[in-house]
C-alpha cells in the first residue's frame, strides 16, 4: 500500500504536441480516485505515465516515497487491468493469474495461496482451468481482476475496465469494484469517460479537459460546486443549462457573470416564475420526464415529475442558492 | 505501429544478426559482386581481366543468341501464364458450385503444387517421348508426329505444359479463394436482374475477380522466368537449337558451362532489373488492387 | 449456386473429372512404369496398368540405386533431401521471427534500413546471382555440406514480413500486461509471443518444407560428391544416363519417391498448406 504523487507531471510528444500538463495529484494511501473526462482529454495517458508504460517529459511521479520516473513497470508495484483485459489466450486462467509472480519468483506454495485466495474473493474458482476464450465478458473482467488482486501491489491502475461490459453487467461489476477496493484498502487509480461511473466509484474525481486538470474534489463537491463551465457541463445528467448571463438578466446577483448556470432538477415550474420556457420536445423517462426548450434563445432543459401539467409556455423559477456563475472568458467559476 | 515498445538498443540488432549475415554474405555481396563482374573481362586464359565498362552489355544487345532468349523467356512466360490460368479459372468456377464435392476435388487438384519443378519436367519427359511416350503414341494415332528432341515448337510445348501443370494447384487455390469472397448477393442480384450463369460470370464474377486475377498474372510471370529452372534443365537443356534457352537457364549455361563469367554477369544485371521491377510492381500496384 | 441447373451441375463435374484426371495423369504414368521392368518398354510404348515390380523396383533403388548414373541410393539421396529440407525451413523461421520480433517490438537507429536489406532479398533469387553466389560458398568451404546446401538460402523476406504481420495484429496490451508481469523482451518473446505464432509456423513450415525440398539449381551447383546428392538434384542425373537410354522404370521408381514427402505434407495438411500459401503472398 503507498500513497500515489505527481508532481507538475506533464508530457509532450516528440513532434512538440502537448499530452498532458502540469497535473498535480496527490493521492494518499488506500484512497480511490477516479480520473474522467471526454476521449481525448489525456486520463488514459496519464494513467498510463503512472504505470510506466508511457515516458514522462515533465515533474515527477512518486509511489510510495520513491520517484519513478525512470522505473521499469514492472518494479513500480503496481497493477492494472486494461479495457481489454489483455488476458494471454493460450494460457489457462490459473497460469494467468500466476505469471507476474512466477516472473518475480514467488515461491510455489505463495503463488497457489494467493490464486486460490483471489478466486476465492471473485468466484472464478471453477474457471481455473479455462482458457480466457471459454468465459463470458464479465468472466473475463474477473480474471483481468484477479491477475491484479494476486500481486498484492501498492496500487491498482484501471484503464476503462467496465467500457466492453453490457449495460447491466457494468452497474453489477462497479459495485463489485467499489467494495472489493474497499476490503483490500488498495490504493486505486482509475480512468472512465462515463461521469455515472465516476462518480459511484470515486473517494475523489479529477476531471480532466484536454490534458489538463478541470477540478479536483469529491463527487459531491464536484457536483455541488463545479469549478468551470466545463466540470458543470460534463458531470450531471441531464447536464446542468449553461445559459448567457445576458438572456436572463431578471435574475438576481448575475450581473457580473458570463454564463449563469441551472441544474435541470433546480428549475421548478411556479405560475410567477420569472423564466419563460417555450417547450419544444418532451421525453417521458418513466420515474421523470425531461423537457427542453428555450428562453431568449437559450436552450434549456428542466426536469420534472411525470403527471405535472404540460404547457407550451411553462413559467420557472430557480433558488438563488441553486445559480451557478461563471466567469465569460475563463468559464471558470464566480464564488 | 506498436504502442509500446521494449527499449533496449543492443539486443534488436542480436535478434537481427543471423538475418542480415546471411543477408549479407549470400545476398547483397554476389549480388554486388555480380554487378561488377558484369563491367569485367577476363581474357581467354582467365589469367588477366580488365575493366570494359558497359561491353558486356553491348554484346548482350548484339548478340542474336541473347535476343533469341528474350523473345524465348517472353513467349515461354506468357504461354505458361495463360494456359495455367485459363485451366485453373475454369476449374476453380466449376469447384466454386460444389457444395459437397469441393473438398475432394480440391484436394485432387492441389498436389502438384509439391511437386518439384525438375521432377514436374522428368514426368513430362516422359509422357512425351518420342519412342516410348503415352501421348506421342496417342498422337501418333491421329497422324501427328510428336518430336520435341528435333521440333522445336514441339519442345516449347513440352515446357510450357510441364512448367503450367505444376502451377495449376496455385492458381486454382487463389482463384478459388477469390471467388469464395465475391458475396453471393451480388450474383442473385444479377439473376434476378435476368442474367444468366454465363452472362454472370463475365459480367460479375469475372470483373470482380480482378484483383485476384492481376495478382497472379504477377506471380506467374515470376514464376515462369525464374521458377523453372528445374523444368528446363532437367527436359531439353535450353535446345534443341535454343528454342527453349530461357533467360535463367542462359546465366547458369554461359557462366557455370560456358564460363564466360563477364557476360553471365551481365545477365544476373538484367534479370536483377526484371526482377526489381516485377516486384515494385506487384507491391505499388497490387497494394492499390484492381477493384471497382 | 443461385438456380437449379441439373445440366450445368454435370458439366462442371465433368471439367472437374476431366481436370483432376490430366492433372493426375503424370503422377499415374510415372507409378504404372515405375511397377515394370525395363523390357517391357521394349514393345514401343509403356503399359497403362501397374506390373508386378514394384517391390523389386522400390528397393533396389533405395539400397542401391543405378551405380552406372554415380548417384547413391535413393535412400541416401532422401535423407540428404530432409536434411535439407528441415534445416531451411527450420533455419528460416528461426531467424525470421527473431527479425521480425525486433522490427516490430523495438526502436532503434537504423532500423529502416535493416528492414530494407532483408526486403531486399526478394529481388536476389538465387537464379539472377548464380555464379558470384556460387563463389562465396566455394570460398567459405562449404561446397559439398549441409551446412552449404541449407544456409545461403535461409535468409527469407517472405517469413519476415508474415511474422512482422502476425506480431503487429496482436494487441498492445498483451505486450503491456506482460510488462507490468515482470517480463522482459525475451520472456515476452518466450512465453506469449512463440506460443501465439505456433500455428502460423506450423502453416509456414509446411510451405518452406516443401521449397526446400523442391530446390534443384542450389544443390545442383554446389553437390559434387555423390554422398550429399539430393534426390530431386540426383535424379536429372540419372535421367542423363551415360550408357544410352535411361532406366525409365527405376528413374520413375526414383520420381515417385522424390515427390512422395511433399505430396504428402500438402495432402495430410491441407488446411495449414492453404493458410501458409495464402499468409506467405499477403
Amino acid at each position: 500500500m503507498a500513497s500515489i504523487t505527481l508532481d507538475n507531471v506533464g508530457k509532450v510528444y516528440p513532434g512538440g504536441t502537448r499530452a498532458i500538463g502540469d497535473v498535480n495529484i496527490q493521492i494518499a494511501d488506500g484512497e480511490f480516485i477516479v480520473l474522467v473526462g471526454p476521449s481525448g482529454c489525456g486520463k488514459s495517458t496519464l494513467l498510463r505515465m503512472v504505470a510506466g508504460l508511457e515516458t514522462i517529459t515533465d515533474g515527477e511521479i512518486r509511489i510510495g516515497d520513491k520517484v519513478v520516473n525512470k522505473v521499469e513497470p514492472a518494479d513500480r508495484d503496481i497493477a492494472m487491468v486494461f479495457q481489454n483485459y489483455a488476458l494471454y489466450p493460450h494460457m489457462s486462467v490459473r497460469q494467468n493469474l500466476a505469471y507476474g509472480l512466477k516472473n518475480r519468483r514467488t515461491p510455489k506454495a505463495e503463488i497457489d495461496r494467493r490464486v486460490n485466495d483471489a478466486a476465492e474473493i471473485l468466484q472464478i474458482g471453477q474457471f481455473l482451468d479455462r482458457k480466457p476464450r471459454a468465459l463470458s465478458g464479465g468472466q473475463r473482467q474477473r480474471v483481468a481482476m484477479g491477475r491484479a488482486i494476486v500481486r498484492e501491489p501498492a496500487a491498482f491502475l484501471f484503464d476503462e475496465p467496465l467500457s466492453n461490459l453490457d449495460a447491466k453487467l457494468r452497474v453489477t461489476m462497479r459495485l463489485e469494484i467499489k467494495e472489493l477496493q474497499k476490503r483490500l484498502g488498495t490504493t486505486s487509480l482509475y480512468v472512465t469517460h462515463d461521469q455515472l461511473e465516476a462518480m459511484t466509484l470515486a473517494d475523489r474525481l479529477v476531471v480532466l479537459n484536454a490534458g489538463r486538470i478541470e477540478q479536483i474534489g469529491t463527487p459531491l463537491e464536484v457536483y455541488r460546486k463545479p469549478a468551470s463551465t466545463f466540470v458543470a457541463g460534463f458531470i450531471g445528467s441531464p447536464a446542468m443549462n449553461l445559459i448567457d448571463a445576458r438572456a436572463v438578466p431578471y435574475l438576481p446577483g448575475t450581473a457580473h457573470a458570463g454564463t449563469v448556470g441551472i441544474r435541470p432538477e433546480d428549475l421548478t415550474v411556479a405560475a410567477d416564475g420569472p423564466i419563460e420556457m417555450q417547450v419544444q420536445a418532451v421525453e417521458e423517462l418513466g420515474a421523470q420526464r425531461l423537457v427542453h426548450g428555450h428562453t431568449a434563445g437559450e436552450a434549456i432543459t428542466i426536469t420534472m415529475p411525470p403527471t405535472a401539467p404540460l404547457s407550451d409556455t411553462l413559467r420557472l423559477t430557480a433558488a438563488q442558492d441553486k445559480l451557478h456563475l461563471f466567469d465569460r472568458q475563463s468559464g471558470a467559476r464566480i464564488e | 505501429m506498436k504502442r509500446t515498445i521494449f527499449s533496449n538498443q543492443l539486443l534488436p540488432w542480436l535478434l537481427l544478426a543471423p538475418q542480415l549475415a546471411i543477408t549479407f554474405i549470400f545476398f547483397l555481396w554476389p549480388a554486388g559482386q555480380a554487378i561488377w563482374q558484369s563491367f569485367l573481362r577476363e581474357d581467354a586464359f582467365g589469367i588477366k581481366t580488365s575493366f570494359v565498362g558497359l561491353a558486356n552489355f553491348r554484346a548482350l544487345v548484339d548478340s542474336p543468341e541473347y535476343m533469341n532468349s528474350l523473345q524465348v523467356t517472353a513467349v515461354f512466360a506468357v504461354s505458361v501464364t495463360l494456359l495455367s490460368m485459363g485451366v485453373s479459372l475454369l476449374m476453380a468456377v466449376s469447384v466454386d458450385r460444389m457444395l459437397r464435392s469441393s473438398r475432394i476435388y480440391t484436394t485432387l487438384l492441389v498436389w502438384p503444387y509439391a511437386v518439384a519443378p525438375a521432377v514436374a519436367g522428368i514426368l513430362w519427359w516422359f509422357i512425351f517421348n518420342p519412342t516410348i511416350g503415352v501421348l506421342p503414341y496417342a498422337l501418333d494415332l491421329i497422324g501427328y508426329d510428336w518430336n520435341h528432341i528435333q521440333n522445336p515448337n514441339q519442345a516449347m510445348g513440352l515446357v510450357v505444359i510441364a512448367s503450367a501443370w505444376k502451377q495449376i494447384s496455385y492458381n486454382f487455390l487463389f482463384f478459388v479463394a477469390g471467388l469464395q469472397a465475391i458475396p453471393a448477393s451480388l450474383r442473385e442480384a444479377a439473376a434476378i436482374d435476368g442474367a444468366g450463369p454465363i452472362r454472370r460470370f463475365f459480367d460479375i464474377t469475372f470483373p470482380l475477380l480482378s484483383p485476384t486475377t492481376f495478382f497472379l498474372l504477377v506471380v506467374n510471370i515470376v514464376y515462369a522466368m525464374f521458377d523453372t529452372f528445374g523444368v528446363i534443365d532437367a527436359t531439353t537443356e535450353g535446345g534443341p537449337a535454343q528454342a527453349t534457352n530461357i533467360m535463367v537457364y542462359k546465366v547458369y549455361f554461359d557462366g557455370f558451362v560456358g564460363q564466360n563469367i563477364g557476360s553471365s554477369a551481365a545477365q544476373s544485371v538484367v534479370l536483377m532489373l526484371l526482377v526489381i521491377a516485377l516486384t515494385v510492381v506487384q507491391f505499388r500496384w497490387v497494394e492499390k488492387k484492381v477493384e471497382y | 449456386m443461385i438456380e437449379n441447373r441439373p445440366g450445368l451441375n454435370i458439366l462442371s463435374h465433368l471439367v472437374l473429372i476431366l481436370g483432376v484426371v490430366v492433372v493426375g495423369l503424370p503422377l499415374w504414368v510415372a507409378f504404372v512404369a515405375s511397377t515394370h521392368t525395363a523390357t517391357d518398354f521394349m514393345s514401343g510404348t509403356i503399359p497403362l496398368l501397374p506390373g508386378p515390380h514394384l517391390i523389386e523396383n522400390y528397393s533396389r533403388m533405395l539400397d542401391s540405386g543405378v551405380s552406372t548414373s554415380g548417384t547413391p541410393p535413393v535412400a541416401r539421396m532422401m535423407l540428404n533431401s530432409l536434411i535439407m529440407a528441415l534445416a531451411i525451413a527450420l533455419g528460416k523461421i528461426a531467424i525470421s521471427i527473431l527479425s521480425a520480433f525486433a522490427i516490430v517490438y523495438f526502436r532503434f537507429p537504423l532500423r529502416g534500413l535493416a528492414f530494407w536489406c532483408i526486403f531486399v532479398t526478394l529481388m536476389l533469387p538465387v537464379e539472377v546471382r548464380i555464379v558470384p553466389t556460387f563463389q562465396v560458398v566455394a570460398g567459405l568451404g562449404l561446397l559439398n555440406s549441409y551446412a552449404g546446401l541449407s544456409i545461403p538460402l535461409i535468409a527469407s523476406a517472405t517469413a519476415t514480413f508474415l511474422f512482422r504481420q502476425v506480431f503487429l495484429t496482436m494487441p498492445d496490451e498483451l505486450v503491456e500486461a506482460a510488462r507490468i508481469d515482470g517480463a522482459g523482451p525475451m520472456k515476452f518473446f518466450r512465453d506469449i509471443l512463440l506460443p501465439l505464432s505456433r500455428t502460423n509456423m506450423a502453416a509456414l513450415f509446411v510451405i518452406l518444407f516443401i521449397y526446400g525440398w523442391n530446390q534443384y539449381l542450389w544443390p545442383l551447383l554446389i553437390t559434387t560428391d555423390a554422398q550429399y546428392y539430393t534426390i530431386v538434384a540426383g535424379i536429372k542425373r540419372m535421367a542423363d544416363a551415360v550408357d544410352g537410354l535411361p532406366q525409365w522404370h527405376l528413374v520413375m521408381a526414383t520420381a515417385v519417391m522424390a515427390m512422395l514427402p511433399p505430396v504428402a505434407v500438402v495432402i495430410g495438411m491441407q488446411k495449414l498448406f492453404v493458410k501458409g500459401l495464402v499468409e506467405t503472398e499477403k
